[in-house]
């Protein structure tokens, strides 16, 4: 065991030799027993090693590019259905632009590029989770105005941050994905009641099937953690009926887009850190 | 012509021998329980095995988790396991990362949810184990340089590194909604890599002596073989 201790711990290496690509000429000399058929065609020999070289070559640097980060694209996630008591509301929900489309972009330590495409995830998993959550839920789009339906009350939801990291920043093993949501709720009066950022976090180690499909399994962990937090915050009977007017509400509307969360005691937004 | 068979076979036993003998790396394991309370388990009843949260730091490897899952259900005294996930997403969202109990002490309200203790009976539940720990390299070094070229390739020198697979289960039982006690293993082995054109791996598979180790523990622990 002495040499362990002595010798300087070193990373393995592999030491390459160059590639070499033949030339047309050494392929057709060597080659004698059709020489004299390929004689004629030694132009269109030398044309085809010239692409064949640049389809190598292409793939090798593609492969190189490819090694330095990562595209990672998720499917809508599904989530089981909760062990919860259905919360008699019938409630409008309505999707921003980018729960339909949202792209993350990030480069890690200068070095690698990472891009996540969440697609409609956003979308179908919102859609899902308040079916499950609620009586009725009709899923509005931008361009609707609520206040002609007839809902109990109108769901926001939107992406406040994204984040995530990479085994290289924390040095361990996981990648983790940070999604800071905000659930805004609207009662039938069109007042904002509830303003909660809801955050998210998942984490998956790097496995067999690579970086990517670490990545992709920690977003869907950040969204059941989202999806066990809504349920949560909206498993108080005193918020449901202060939401649907069937009780005396604490709550004192809250101005859309300041900065301030939900001023009710009862009502107000909590960071989940 | 003998001779030469015979020295050459010699030799191919001793070469055999050798990577057969050294073919794992050392490895010294520790496995102890702590009992609580009296345990043991009825014919349809099962048991689930659960990582701790994430939340709390826990990095416990997924299939360290199906291993031991593997294991408490072989054998002749093979105990009903519940996979995972089907527990988790059978009481979604009770078990996430998050929402999970992370003492007994919770156990009571858990239960008092709507549907939670029926689906809880539902599957024959009558023991949650949490895994807690990790498997980590705590030590290496040498030096091991490989060539390839257009006439062959080879490696040469040697590596060697250390493993710790230190892992704690703590068993609940859903019975008396309290804890059953504890059981622990901590494997610790050195692995080699010498190489003379050819690398020779001498692998020591702390994790899987630490799998075999825990479920064996575990499951006599469950069926309360210590007490009889």
């Amino acid at each position: 065991m002495a040499i362990c201790c002595t010798t300087r711990p070193r990373a393995l290496q592999w030491i390459r030799s160059p590639i070499r690509i033949n030339s047309g000429t050494y392929v057709g000399d060597s080659r004698s027993d059709i020489g004299t058929s390929l004689a004629g065609t030694h132009a269109g020999q030398q044309h085809l090693i010239a692409t064949l070289r640049t389809v190598f070559m292409g793939t090798l640097f593609a492969s190189l590019a490819a090694g330095c980060g990562s595209n990672v694209v998720l499917d809508p996630p599904t989530i089981p259905e909760p062990l919860m008591t259905t919360i008699p509301m019938s409630v409008g929900v309505r999707m921003p632009e980018n729960f339909e489309s949202f792209i993350h972009e990030e480069e890690v330590l200068g070095r690698e590029q990472w891009k996540i495409d969440l697609g409609r995830s956003n979308a179908v998993f919102f859609a899902q989770l308040f079916g499950y959550m609620f009586e009725s839920v009709t899923v509005v789009s931008a361009a609707d105005d609520p206040s002609i339906m007839s809902f109990d009350a109108l769901i926001e939801p939107s992406i406040d941050e994204f984040e995530f990291s990479v085994p290289n920043q924390t040095k361990t093993d996981a990648f983790a994905v940070w999604i800071r949501y905000r659930i805004k709720v609207y009662d039938r009066d069109g007042k904002l009641v509830v303003n909660w950022p809801v955050s998210a976090y998942g984490k998956s180690l790097t496995t067999a099937m690579g970086g990517s499909d670490a990545l992709q399994r920690a977003a869907i962990l950040a969204m059941r953690d989202a999806a066990a937090l809504v349920i949560i915050k909206f498993d108080e009977p005193a918020l449901i009926s202060s939401i649907s007017g069937t009780s005396e509400s604490t709550a004192a509307p809250v101005e859309d887009g300041g900065e301030a969360t939900a001023q009710a005691t009862t009502l107000a937004g909590d960071d989940d850190e | 012509m003998n001779k030469l068979w015979s020295s050459t076979a010699t030799c191919r036993l001793i070469l055999a021998a050798t990577v057969v003998g050294l073919g794992a790396g050392c490895v010294t394991s520790r496995v102890e329980d702590a009992r609580e309370g009296i345990t043991g388990i009825e014919s349809d009843e099962s048991v689930v095995i659960m990582a701790k949260s994430y939340h709390l730091g826990n990095e416990t490897e997924a299939k360290y988790i199906a291993c031991i899952e593997n294991a408490l259900a072989r054998g002749s005294k093979g105990l009903r396991v519940i996979p995972h996930k089907q527990f988790v997403d059978s009481l979604f969202p009770w078990f996430e990362p998050r929402t999970a109990p992370t003492e007994t002490k919770g156990l009571p309200k858990l239960m008092e949810r709507p549907g939670v203790a029926a689906r809880i009976r539902e599957q024959g539940v009558r023991y949650i184990i949490w895994l807690d720990g990790d498997t980590e390299k705590v030590a290496g070094g040498g030096s091991l340089s490989c060539a390839a070229g257009p006439g062959g390739g080879g490696c040469f020198g040697f590596a060697w590194w250390q493993n710790d697979s230190d892992y704690n289960a703590s068993v609940w039982d859903l019975e008396g909604l309290e804890s059953a006690g504890t059981v622990t293993a901590d494997v610790s082995g050195t692995s080699f890599l010498p190489a003379l054109i050819v690398p020779i791996p001498l692998i020591a598979r702390t994790q899987a002596a630490a799998c075999k180790g825990l479920a064996n523990q575990l499951r006599s622990f469950i069926i309360s073989d210590e007490l009889t």
